[in-house]
């Protein structure tokens, strides 16, 4: 706030004034005062008027300027009302009930759609879980009944667990904190559970499995990393080369100040011009057209997941050579749960 | 014979369950009646018990928490959450193990074996003979007409599995995911020197056209 401003904002008063000083002088000279007295009395008035204007800027000042200043530094600019000290004049007493006012209507607009989001999430999980079990259902009928209808069957029943998996930890992604465990975890365990889970279509498909230095311990929710890891599986089997038997190579790189899982396919490989944008929500690329299943969300889930736990993803390819993916696991740990 | 006690309120997986470890040599017990599982369980004295969590009446972690105060029972929890809090808490009341639906079979029936070797250390199944043909698990040989001779690893599981499933054909497939159940991932060209290696190894102790190829199908002894 500057004095010029204050000034400003405040000329009627000094033309009223100014007007009122010029009628009594008038009169006073009427009524034959020295011409010394009238120009004492008008000092003495502005001079009082000065210093009452100058109490009250400064404090207005130190006031705007604290509202300003925080405004300014504050991260979550609507927390502003409760960095405020009560400013006891009229105009700071009005905006910071006109602030609060606003900000708690805000507030409750936004529980509500935090609560619609909870709301959905909640049922999408219970959802989830409803349907894992005519899945397991279907499985075990399979199991016992195996004839090459059953097993064709069985094989779309895969698609769809799939599928259900995915959607679990889409909604699951916004709110990780939620139901992450943090342990030391070895990353072969980790990639034979994952390679576990999808050995019938690995198998299926006469996937050849090498795994180099695995032996290495992260600090990560395994559940989390075998989704993702079953994601990038998928794709391997999905976007596999028609000229060749599937490889699959997984190898840790072990560094100072991090650990990287590679997972290197010898698929068909992604195009140059695609690469940049393969962890975008719902983008295929020309891989999408080749492969009609392509649905774009793989990779968009595999990274925002990455993301939440603390783990960096990229992925390199050479088209029709393969693909690489590298997780960046950081060392350290900090936040390990005792078990 | 080792008896399993199934705790699943949905029919059908617990009729399909019941069927498939049968069909793999256990003996089945069920209820359908949640509001006593206890004394169900009780009454069987099983040595396992596969345990859900929802259930009507009792949930699985109130069941498995008074089960553990009274009795050491493996107990391997089945459940569709699957989040490691879950998995905690699950371990937390002294469950044993703890498998997400939907389980594949293959996953499920390795826990229960390696389950069950953990806890009752049977050496009942340390050898398996077959026409003929004795395999010793405990020091991984084969011996027959008075000869011995040693096997690698994945001879003996797939010899194992073979004898287990003795008159039946073992598709490649099935094979090569009953030796990824136990961490090795080997692909088609690794079985099928694994199974000419086998075969070789039987021959040096005097035993020819014991392994059979079904031409498409799979292996059988």
């Amino acid at each position: 706030m500057k004095f010029r401003q204050y000034l400003k904002d405040h000329w009627i008063l000094f033309l009223c004034l100014f007007f009122a000083m010029l009628l009594i002088s008038c009169l006073l000279l009427i009524m034959r005062l020295s011409g010394e007295g009238i120009l004492f009395i008008n000092l003495l008035v502005w001079m009082f008027l000065l210093i009452a204007i100058l109490i009250d800027f400064i404090r207005k000042k130190k006031f705007y300027d604290t509202v300003m200043h925080n405004l300014e530094t504050l991260d979550k600019k609507y927390l502003l009302h409760e960095m405020l000290d009560p400013p006891h004049f009229a105009e700071g007493d009005i905006l910071c009930e006109v602030l609060y006012q606003c900000n708690k209507s805000m507030a409750d607009e936004v529980s509500v759609y935090r609560n619609h989001s909870k709301e959905y999430r909640e049922y999408i999980e219970t959802w989830v879980h409803e349907i894992k079990t005519p899945i397991a259902c279907a499985s075990l009928i399979y199991e016992n009944n195996k004839t090459p209808a059953t097993q064709s069957m069985y094989e779309e029943i895969l698609n769809i667990e799939n599928f259900v998996e995915q959607s679990l930890y889409y909604a699951r992604s916004n709110y990780v904190e939620k139901d992450y465990v943090i342990k030391s975890c070895n990353l072969k365990d980790i990639v034979g559970t994952a390679l576990k889970q999808h050995s019938k279509q690995l198998i299926e498909n006469k996937t050849a499995i090498e795994m180099k230095q695995l032996d290495v311990t992260v600090f990560t929710d395994s559940k989390w990393v075998q989704f993702i890891l079953g994601q990038l599986i998928l794709n391997a089997i999905k976007y596999q080369s028609p000229k060749r038997l599937l490889r699959l190579t997984f190898t840790a790189e072990k560094e100072a100040q991090h650990v990287s899982l590679l997972i290197q396919d010898n698929g068909s490989g992604i195009g140059e011009q695609d690469i940049p944008r393969v962890f975008e929500q719902g983008f295929t690329g020309e891989n999408g057209r080749n492969f009609a299943k392509s649905t774009g969300m793989g990779l968009f889930i595999c990274k925002k997941l990455c993301g939440k736990l603390g783990l960096s993803i990229a992925l390199d390819s050479v088209l029709g050579q393969g693909t690489t993916v590298t997780i960046t696991f950081p060392v350290g740990n900090m936040h390990v749960l005792e078990d | 014979m080792f008896k399993i006690f199934i705790v699943e309120d949905e029919l059908t997986i617990r009729t399909e369950l019941k069927t498939l470890l049968e069909k793999y040599g256990y003996e089945c017990i069920t209820t359908d009646d949640f509001t006593s599982v206890l004394p169900a369980i009780e009454a069987a004295s099983p040595h396992l018990i596969l345990l859900d969590i929802n259930l009507p009446h009792f949930d699985g972690y109130h069941i498995c928490r008074e089960i553990r105060s009274h009795s050491q029972i493996p107990i391997i929890i089945v459940t569709s959450r699957n989040s490691d809090v879950d998995e905690l808490m699950s371990m937390n009341l002294g469950a044993d193990d703890f498998i997400t639906k939907p389980y594949h079979t293959q996953i499920l029936l390795a826990r229960i074996a390696a389950l069950l070797k953990r806890s009752y250390q049977t050496d009942h199944e340390a050898q398996l003979e077959h026409n003929g043909v004795m395999l010793s698990l405990s020091d991984s040989t084969i011996t027959a007409n008075g000869q011995t001779a040693e096997l690698t690893k994945n001879e003996l599981k797939i010899l194992h599995l073979l004898m287990q499933n003795k008159g039946t054909i073992q598709s490649r497939d099935e094979l090569i995911n009953a030796l990824w159940q136990t961490d090795e991932f080997i692909d088609d060209n690794t079985l099928t020197v694994n199974i000419n290696r086998l075969r070789k190894k039987l021959e040096s102790i005097g035993v020819t056209n014991y392994l059979k190829t079904k031409r498409g199908m799979g292996y059988i002894v």
